[in-house]
């Protein structure tokens, strides 16, 4: 069953008399808990795809659908209320609040989502009960990216994006986390999308989108993706 | 020149900051400029007209009057360069209504003397009167036109041969009761010695004629002998030019006539000592707001300062690591203070001309009080070193805050600014820190982790409120002041100024004929120190006495009230010694209450206490409820004065408050928001990346927009509780310093304590909501894409 779609969006970007085509026409189709790797060099687009899709930007053209809603025309506090129940984002840099303690930065969730899960519930998954009262600055890039993954599905979202997750880590805290943000997502039932140019995630993905110059070169689906233990990184 | 043009452009790209910078820095210089230019201007204007009118170093008065005699062997003292016997006495206009002047005589015009400015020049002949350009115009009075003025019961008709300003009445109060000077009522005028000889020659004759009954008779009987004594009597004056100290003088003065006489320095002299007041309060106000506002301004600077640095780190380094040398880098920074300072500097100069001009012109604050000819501007020359060491000082906070970026190597200097690590405060060992909620800690731990932003908050908001507490306040104190007056004090409708000496017997026909009461005023020494006695007999309470709470006090015969200011003289209980000036017996009397005293410094007893004592004394004025137009002039009475007329003339003393009070509450209001609007949208660049992460979490700009002004709200609380009591402080010393001769309370009426407090929050909500709608604008894509 299909939870995202795609169908013929663009994104353009005007500086001046100048205008950047950063998605030309995509359309493809998402289904429900699946781990999705969105691939691509730099400027290829993924990133616009992605915020796209976590209701961070609206596209210039066509309509994306998540779980059956039009997701493209929605106003600033609809797309707002769209990302506090639907989408849970990973970012490179981890983008956890310094002036809130670990605890605080999950917790902060139940501020603005009435289905939030425990957040003592969600750090005990990704192991760090025992940085509660820690604030980030204190912990390091992996464990942070742990705290991230942790706020992130503490929403309980129906879609994980994630963008680079593993790009600010060295390859073994990178196996570390990706591992654990895949069981997790597996736990929970979640869909997964992760934006990398990573070649060896993709040997991990249930799909594959290879994007290029704002257009989509393929849509790639693997039956027997690898695990990370399996992959050579 | 690139480099010039990065500058401009760098600039360009912090323009909030640096237009709030340079607002401070003019508001800063400006004030600071505007207040000393104005006492300067004071001391300068008001010391030239003195001297080109020749105003005069001392005055003698002799109840008794001046002989020729006695005034030769005056002005013969060593050290006298200049003397003349002297009158000015306050004559009603005839037919006026109730306008008077107070019209002198010069005998010698070498002292005290005016300046023409039109008309005829001044003639020790003449048969004219030089009249005050300022109550001409008011009364619509030109030259050639003739007044009839009323002299002790004789009418003298007089033509206006010239209008003139005149030192010894720049600033022209009728008497010691007025406040401001009010030319549509009260003028000044000169006559030469020879036209008061002939009203004097036409006083004595009625007088004579009433005696003999016939005119002609009394023609016949008048001598010389007898008009020269009658103006000897009428000059109680005399005025000197001279260098001698006062205590000099008075030594000289006995041993010539060998007997003491009253002498008061320029210092004790109206006009003299309140013009010179007013520089002294200019200084004073010229050494606090100014502070405020030149330390805020820096402050303000140095944080900003310090903020941009930080953020132009990476492109200190790309210079660096480009091959500038240090140098070339601090230089350019540099100059970022250092146009400020200049740009802040000239605007500042251009807006202290205008608060100077706003005090200190014809039109201006002053204009309604000081009566001279030539208004400039002057500068203090301390003035000049502080600018510049201030333009010089900017520099330097730039140059600093570059150095810091620039330590270590070029690879240092090209990595990003790292905020300070986040670390638990002494707040959080509190149970109750653990409750509060998430908005609460973060905006709690937001201002722990920037203390010196948050300082610099708290300082605008408690600036706002003392500009705002001081300037409302004052204003509520003085109406307070003047509502006391009105309603408390004075119960009277006419005061009536009984010429000096003038037998008992008449005046207290006079009394009852006003069915009045009456108040004796003369000069004493306590231990040196000149007060006033005030003799009163108030039993138709037609005036009071109030106390320290402003309550009507039933005076006691058994002894005497001294006011607030003399209270550290004497304990209730105590005993306290005076002598009259220019007598020498001492009284002794015990002090049984402190009272407050509306203007003059004063010991104040019943009639029948300084009956008891012995103490001598005439009666100087009358109050009574009958209109002045109702009581007939006479030869006691040297003038009358409407209450009513008094109380108007404190209309353009309330009118020049209240320039003053929107003056201080715009400048609050900038203050507010130039240092809060900084200091936010500074926040705001700081936490950008924290409020783009809270909205790719799902949280509405509305509730993030909450969180900015929360933090705002809070601080303005804190704000508030200590700027109210820092402003009433700042009050009581501005009241302290700029109306010490007044003895005043503090009366804050509610509406003052309201709108300073909601200004403020109303200043401080409208800035944080303009630094939360820019939270609307924010580009999460973009705020998140680099590492903190």
């Amino acid at each position: 069953m299909s939870i995202v779609q795609f169908d013929n969006v663009s994104k353009i970007y005007t500086s001046g008399d100048h205008e950047l085509h950063a998605l030309d026409h995509v359309s493809f189709t998402l289904d429900e808990g699946k781990f999705v790797v969105i691939l691509g060099p730099s400027g290829a687009g993924k990133s616009t795809l992605l915020n796209l899709l976590g209701g961070l930007d609206s596209p210039s053209e066509g309509t994306i659908t998540v779980s059956g809603a039009d997701i493209s025309k929605l106003s600033d506090n609809e797309l707002a209320d769209y990302r506090a129940s639907t989408v849970g984002f990973v970012f490179q840099f981890y983008n956890l609040i310094p002036t809130l303690t670990v605890y605080e930065n999950v917790k902060l969730i139940s501020e603005i989502s009435k289905n939030a899960l425990s957040a003592k519930e969600m750090i005990g998954r990704v192991g760090l009960l025992d940085h509660l009262n820690n604030f980030p600055a204190e912990l390091s890039g992996g464990e942070q990216q742990r705290i991230s993954i942790a706020r992130a599905l503490c929403k309980n979202p129906k879609i994980l994006l994630c963008d680079e997750p593993t790009g600010a880590l060295d390859s073994e805290t990178g196996v570390m986390v990706l591992k654990l943000l895949l069981d997790m997502a597996k736990n929970y039932g979640k869909t997964i999308v992760i934006v990398t140019h990573n070649q060896n995630i993709a040997k991990m993905a249930d799909v594959v989108i290879r994007v290029k110059n704002g257009k989509i070169r393929s849509v790639e689906e693997q039956d027997n993706p690898l695990s990370a233990d399996e992959v050579e990184w | 020149m690139i480099l010039f043009r990065k500058l401009l452009r760098t600039a360009w790209s912090y323009k909030a900051q640096f237009i709030s910078m340079i607002i401070m820095m003019t508001l800063g210089i400006g004030i600071f400029l505007g207040f000393n230019m104005e006492w300067k201007t004071i001391e300068y204007d008001v010391g030239r007209f003195f001297d080109e009118t020749n105003y005069a170093d001392y005055r003698l008065y002799s109840e008794s009057g001046f002989t020729k005699d006695e005034f030769d062997k005056i002005a013969s003292i060593d050290g006298v360069d200049a003397a003349t016997r002297y009158l000015s006495v306050n004559l009603e206009i005839k037919g006026e209504g109730k306008k008077s002047l107070a019209v002198d005589v010069s005998e010698n015009y070498t002292v005290s003397t005016f300046t023409l400015m039109s008309g005829d020049e001044y003639d020790e002949n003449g048969d004219g009167i030089w009249l005050s350009d300022k109550f001409a115009k008011l009364n619509g009075v030109k030259i050639g036109d003739s007044l009839t003025l009323e002299f002790q019961g004789v009418d003298a008709e007089v033509r206006v041969v010239g209008l003139i300003k005149a030192g010894e009445h720049m600033i022209c109060l009728a008497d010691s009761n007025q406040v401001m000077p009010d030319f549509n009522t009260f003028g000044f005028a000169y006559i030469s010695p020879a036209k008061l000889r002939e009203v004097i020659r036409e006083k004595t004759l009625n007088t004579i004629a009433d005696e003999l009954t016939v005119k002609e008779q009394a023609e016949a009987a008048l001598t010389d002998g007898m008009l020269t004594e009658a103006t000897d009597r009428a000059f109680p004056q005399i005025n000197l030019i001279s260098d001698l100290g006062k205590s000099e003088l008075e030594d000289a003065v006995k041993e010539k006539l060998g007997r003491t006489l009253m002498v008061v320095s320029k210092d004790d002299h109206t006009v003299y000592k309140e013009a010179m007041g007013e520089a002294t309060e200019g200084k004073a106000m010229g050494s606090i707001l100014p502070v405020l506002f030149l330390a805020i301004a820096i402050l303000t600077m140095i944080t900003t300062m310090h903020r941009i640095a930080s953020k132009e780190k990476t492109q200190i380094g790309v210079l660096k690591a480009l091959g500038f040398r240090s140098g070339t880098i601090l230089l350019h920074y540099s100059f970022y203070g250092l146009f400020i300072g200049i740009l802040g500097t000239a605007l500042g100069g251009v807006l202290g001309y205008f608060v100077c001009k706003a005090v200190m012109s014809e039109g201006g604050m002053m204009g309604t009080y000081f009566d001279m000819p030539d208004w400039s501007a002057a500068t203090p020359a301390f003035c000049y070193p502080v600018i510049a060491g201030t333009v010089l000082l900017l520099a330097l906070i730039s140059f600093l805050s570059v150095r810091a970026q620039l330590r270590g190597t070029a690879a240092d200097a090209l990595r990003p600014y790292t905020p300070k690590k986040m670390k638990k405060s002494f707040l959080e060992k509190f149970s109750l820190f653990g409750k509060m909620n998430f908005a609460t800690k973060w905006n709690l731990r937001d201002l722990m982790r920037h203390k010196s932003r948050f300082a610099m908050t708290l300082v605008g908001i408690v600036g706002c409120m003392i500009l705002l507490v001081g300037g409302l306040g004052m204003r509520d104190t003085m109406s307070g002041f003047l509502d006391l007056l009105d309603t408390r004090v004075s119960h009277y409708a006419t005061k009536v100024n009984i010429v000096e000496n003038t037998e008992r017997e008449k005046v207290d026909r006079l009394i009852t004929e006003l069915d009045g009461d009456w108040e004796s005023y003369s000069g004493i020494s306590i231990d040196g120190y000149t007060a006033t006695l005030d003799v009163v007999h108030n039993e138709n309470g037609l005036f009071s006495v109030i106390d320290e709470d402003n309550k009507e006090i039933d005076l006691r015969d058994d002894g005497a009230y001294v006011c607030l200011r003399l209270a550290d003289r004497a304990k209730i209980g105590d005993y306290i010694e005076f002598s009259p000036n220019g007598g020498n017996e001492t009284y002794r009397v015990k002090v049984v209450g402190y009272n407050r005293s509306i203007m003059t410094e004063s010991v104040t007893m019943t009639d029948r206490c300084a009956d008891a004592l012995g103490i001598k004394y005439s009666v100087s004025a009358v109050y009574t409820n009958k209109d002045s137009e109702e009581i007939p002039s006479s030869e006691l009475i040297s003038g009358k004065q409407d209450k009513q007329l008094l109380m108007d003339s404190f209309g353009s003393f309330v009118r020049i408050m209240d320039s003053m009070v929107l003056i201080l509450v715009v400048a609050a209001v900038i203050l507010g928001i130039v240092v809060l609007y900084n200091l936010g949208v500074m926040s705001y660049v700081e936490r950008s990346r924290e409020l783009a992460t809270l909205k790719v979490l799902g949280f509405r700009s509305r509730k993030i927009g909450q969180l900015l002004i929360s933090q705002n709200v809070w601080l303005t609380v804190v704000g508030v509780i200590l700027g109210l009591p820092a402003g009433l402080g700042t009050l009581y010393w501005m009241l302290t310093a700029l109306a010490g001769e007044y003895e005043m309370k503090l009366m804050l009426g509610p509406l003052t304590y309201s709108v300073s407090i909601l200004l403020t929050f109303g200043v401080s909500i409208l800035v944080g909501w303009m630094v939360a709608r820019k939270n609307r604008k924010i580009d999460m894509v973009e705020a998140l894409k680099n590492a903190e």
